[in-house]
């Protein structure tokens, strides 16, 4: 039987650039190969927008100092052609072009988990791994997921959104606005972004503008949210099409006054201080399964499921909810279609290796696909006879 | 194709047949026999590296030196064909240029085989004579340590519960041959209680000549299996060697592993066993084996000792029982020896547990018999997990129980009934194969073959609640 030709697709013109190496390199494109069953090929995105592809690019250590520069001189960026799927085509003398069976995104961030890399694979009818573009654009937009989750019956946080255009045009009504509507302290952050870029606490209303344009630096869009007291913050990552299976809930910190920004959370392994049994992560620092009484555990768990159901999330995705644990209830935060390093420390300690989950996302992708394909979306009208 | 056959012209390519020499111990046959059985002598050193010791240095500068000579020779012949018309020079020179790495690499064991017999083995001799009136003249306590199996693991247990109270000496490491023998002896303070000497059989009469060199007091025989076959042949030869020991002992001063069902056929009434019954009159029970260590009693007549070990396996309790029954003996008290034996731990490589990703891995990849296999299979059939692997190679050295025994093998695991079992292709997996077909093992089989790939990214293949067992290791001059 051939084996299937699986792009990974990573690196992107994001602030999650070089996160999404990692993803790629050691979660996914490692595993897959391990089974035997794939050939994989690496497609990385520049952070100028270029695509390229060599098999050069699976090792972690080209990325490293003036390395990239280097290969990259060397390499001619491909083309994508659409005949009947999707293809990678090399230039050169003979211009090669390898037929994809699949697509694995590895995007985070800006143009790629936002839905932007999966409309190119919707258009191109290939399968690919994860969260469609409606339910990524969805999970991607902090405020456009608050407001369905919200519609769905589900609590979130008090909050207040507005444009870059908005805020340019007139700080002084969106401040005053904040101010009314919010009690401090409160989170701002851009909409779009991951990884906790951007995002600033602030604790009295004369560090409100300046945290806002921290955010605005990132975004042409701004979220600024109430802290919740009392505060547990969990995160689970799901897996599932149509049947979901949750992985454990997670605990990433104790305190929200340790919330960790970008450079805290991949560059410093999370280590803030703080108390508590840890484990490896992404973060560096997490309790899995989070210390919870087993009612509110099984509330979290629950609503995790709830929301991802509600965003339309396939494939994988990972939930992110705050808890106040003196009134047990359970807030929505924000939705992740594509987890940094698929989070993969927590699906193993849920038992499932990294192969095996590489492998479980392969199958889903496959049977969505298989899925949409039987709907009919192509079909003969009568509508152009009027022009004759 | 090309790039395996340009490999013999790199200049990495005599730290490669170096490398060989060394891991071959510099026995000729085995490694002319890795050498003509490698396809690709850019892959050799994938899982090791040259050891420079002086002996390697000097057998690269060697290969170089002949290097640069057959080339000048080659380019010389061609030269002398082509402007003085040598007849023949065009051949020889191409034959130079050509054939220079393979003549280098056959040709490096002639000084070897020449300096064995010429210089090193009747030097070594006479050391051997000399160092035998030590051991004649010793009074203490000598314990000549026997087996296909077992044997560092028992010399270094008596080293760890009896070096803190008694003054030891044991043989190093695993240098168990005459010479080192012979070393060991001369590097004696001479203030030595006991001396604990592990013989190591390779070949027949191997154990008898160690016997009469050394002068046993007692001897231990820690089991006999299929080890080591393609110099003995048969396991009744090796079974007979091994035994010879006790010609040079009183019989009751012999103490063999009863666990070792191929030992039963050579024993004497007066011999002494030991196994997870019983050891010199103590009785053993309440045995409970963890992932964190063993715990046992042993009883006898008002005595009680309760003795708790990091080592992992009911296999270790008769052996520690042992131990502990000879400390005893030898004037140890009994929190002396409690505390001694809660020091034990796993040695490297020697079911040595640790975690890996959220997962259990056992590491027994130095184990090297069919005995140790069904110990460790029978582990973890007794182990509770969410999950058990299975891994293993096979079995090297087992001569003409080849086929058999890893038939057995396969059984074996098929018993102890792992959720997944992977095998490192070789020329032994067909028949674990055929062991597990004949077990009627349903679940997963996976065949590796690339098992370099496979232990460096072991942390890809596991996860919480895994237990892996891998067993045994196939070094690179074998098929």
């Amino acid at each position: 039987m051939n084996k299937l030709n699986i792009a990974v697709v990573f690196g992107s013109r994001s602030a999650e650039h070089d996160v999404s190496i990692v993803t790629a390199i050691v979660s996914i494109i490692k595993p897959l190969e391990l089974t035997g069953d794939y050939n994989v090929i690496p497609v990385y995105i520049s952070k100028d927008g270029n695509w390229y592809s060599d098999n050069k690019l699976k090792d972690i250590n080209a990325y490293s100092g003036d390395k990239l520069t280097s290969l990259l001189s060397h390499l001619k960026p491909i083309s994508l052609g659409f005949s009947n799927g999707l293809q990678i085509i090399q230039s050169g003398f003979s211009k090669k072009s390898i037929n994809i069976d699949l697509v694995f995104p590895a995007t985070h961030g800006t143009h790629g988990e936002d839905g932007e890399l999966m409309a190119i694979c919707e258009m191109a009818n290939v399968a690919y791994v994860g969260c469609d573009v409606r339910s990524s654009s969805v999970a991607m937009d902090k405020v456009l997921a608050k407001q369905v989750i919200q519609s769905s019956g589900i609590d979130i946080t008090k909050y207040v959104a507005f444009s870059k255009h908005d805020f340019l045009k007139d700080a002084t009504t969106s401040l005053r606005t904040i101010n009314s509507e919010l009690t401090y302290p409160v989170f701002v952050k851009p909409a779009h972004l991951g990884s906790s870029i951007g995002i600033t606490r602030v604790k009295e209303s004369k560090d409100l503008e300046n945290a806002i344009e921290v955010a605005l630096h990132y975004d042409d869009k701004v979220l600024v949210e109430e802290e919740v007291s009392n505060l547990v913050e969990v995160t689970l990552p799901i897996l599932g099409n149509q049947e979901l299976t949750p992985a454990l809930l997670e605990q990433p910190m104790l305190h929200a006054e340790d919330f960790f920004d970008f450079d805290t959370k991949y560059l410093r392994g999370g280590k803030k201080g703080g108390k508590g049994k840890s484990s490896s992560g992404s973060q560096g620092y997490s309790i899995i399964p989070a210390k919870l009484p087993k009612d509110l555990y099984d509330k979290a768990e629950a609503t995790g499921l709830r929301v991802y159901k509600a965003l339309g999330c396939s494939g994988i995705a990972r939930v992110d909810m705050l808890i106040d644990t003196k009134t047990n209830k359970v807030y929505f935060n924000e939705a992740n279609p594509l987890p940094g390093g698929l989070y993969a420390h927590n699906w193993n300690k849920a038992g499932m290796t990294n192969i095996d989950l590489v492998t479980r996302l392969v199958e889903l992708a496959i049977e969505r696909k298989a899925e949409r394909d039987s709907v009919e979306t192509v079909f003969k009208t009568s509508y152009l006879s009027q022009f004759k | 194709m090309i790039s395996k056959f340009l490999n013999l012209y790199k200049p990495q390519f005599f730290t490669t047949i170096t490398y060989m020499l060394q891991s071959s111990e510099y026995d000729p046959i085995k490694y002319l026999q890795w050498f003509w059985h490698t396809q690709d002598f850019g892959k050799v050193r994938n899982r090791g590296s040259l050891k420079k010791t002086k002996a390697a240095r000097l057998i690269l500068l060697a290969t170089y030196l002949l290097a640069l000579l057959f080339i000048a020779l080659g380019i010389f012949f061609i030269y002398q064909w082509h402007f003085h018309e040598l007849m023949g020079g065009l051949e020889f020179g191409i034959a130079f240029l050509l054939g220079y790495p393979v003549i280098i690499a056959n040709l490096v064991i002639v000084p070897l085989f020449l300096g064995k017999i010429i210089l090193i083995s009747p030097r070594n001799n006479r050391k051997i004579l000399a160092s035998e009136k030590i051991f004649a003249n010793f009074k203490g306590e000598k314990i000549a340590i026997v087996g296909s199996y077992g044997k560092t693991s028992m010399k270094e247990l008596l080293m760890t519960v009896l070096g803190d109270h008694l003054k030891i000496a044991a043989t190093p490491g695993n240098k168990n041959v005459p010479i080192s023998h012979a070393n060991f002896a001369f590097n004696l303070k001479g203030d030595e209680e006991i001396l604990i000497i592990e013989y190591g059989e390779g070949a027949p009469g191997d154990v008898e000549l160690f016997a009469r060199i050394t002068h046993p007091s007692r001897a231990i025989i820690t089991g006999l299996a299929p080890a080591h076959l393609d110099k003995y042949k048969t396991l009744d030869a090796a079974g007979k060697d091994i035994f010879s020991v006790a010609n040079f002992v009183d019989e009751n001063m012999v103490m063999v592993n009863n666990e070792s069902s191929e030992t039963h056929k050579y024993l004497k009434p007066n011999y002494k066993t030991y196994d997870y019954h019983q050891v010199m009159g103590w009785k053993i029970d309440d045995i409970k084996v963890k992932l964190d260590g063993t715990s046992f009693t042993m009883t006898k007549d008002n005595a009680s000792l309760k003795l708790i070990s990091h080592l992992i396996g009911k296999h270790h309790v008769g052996v520690l029982a042992l131990v502990a029954a000879l400390a005893m003996e030898f004037g140890m008290s009994s929190s002396e020896i409690v505390s001694a034996i809660a020091e034990t731990r796993p040695y490297e490589h020697r079911m040595q547990p640790y975690k890996l990703h959220n997962a259990w891995v056992i590491d027994d990849t130095y184990n090297g018999n069919i005995e140790g296999m069904r110990v460790g299979t029978e582990l973890l059939a007794h182990l509770k997990a969410k999950r058990k692997i299975y891994v293993t190679p096979g079995l090297v050295d087992q001569g003409e129980e080849n086929k058999n025994v890893h038939e057995k093998l396969g059984e074996l695991i098929a018993k102890a009934n792992p959720d997944m079992v992977v095998l490192m292709k070789n020329s032994v997996t067909e028949h674990i194969k055929t062991g597990l077909h004949k077990g009627q093992y349903k679940k997963k089989l996976i065949i590796e073959d690339n098992p370099l790939r496979f232990y460096k990214n072991l942390d890809q293949f596991v996860a919480e609640g895994d237990l892996v067992m891998m067993q045994n290791d196939w070094p690179d001059q074998y098929k």
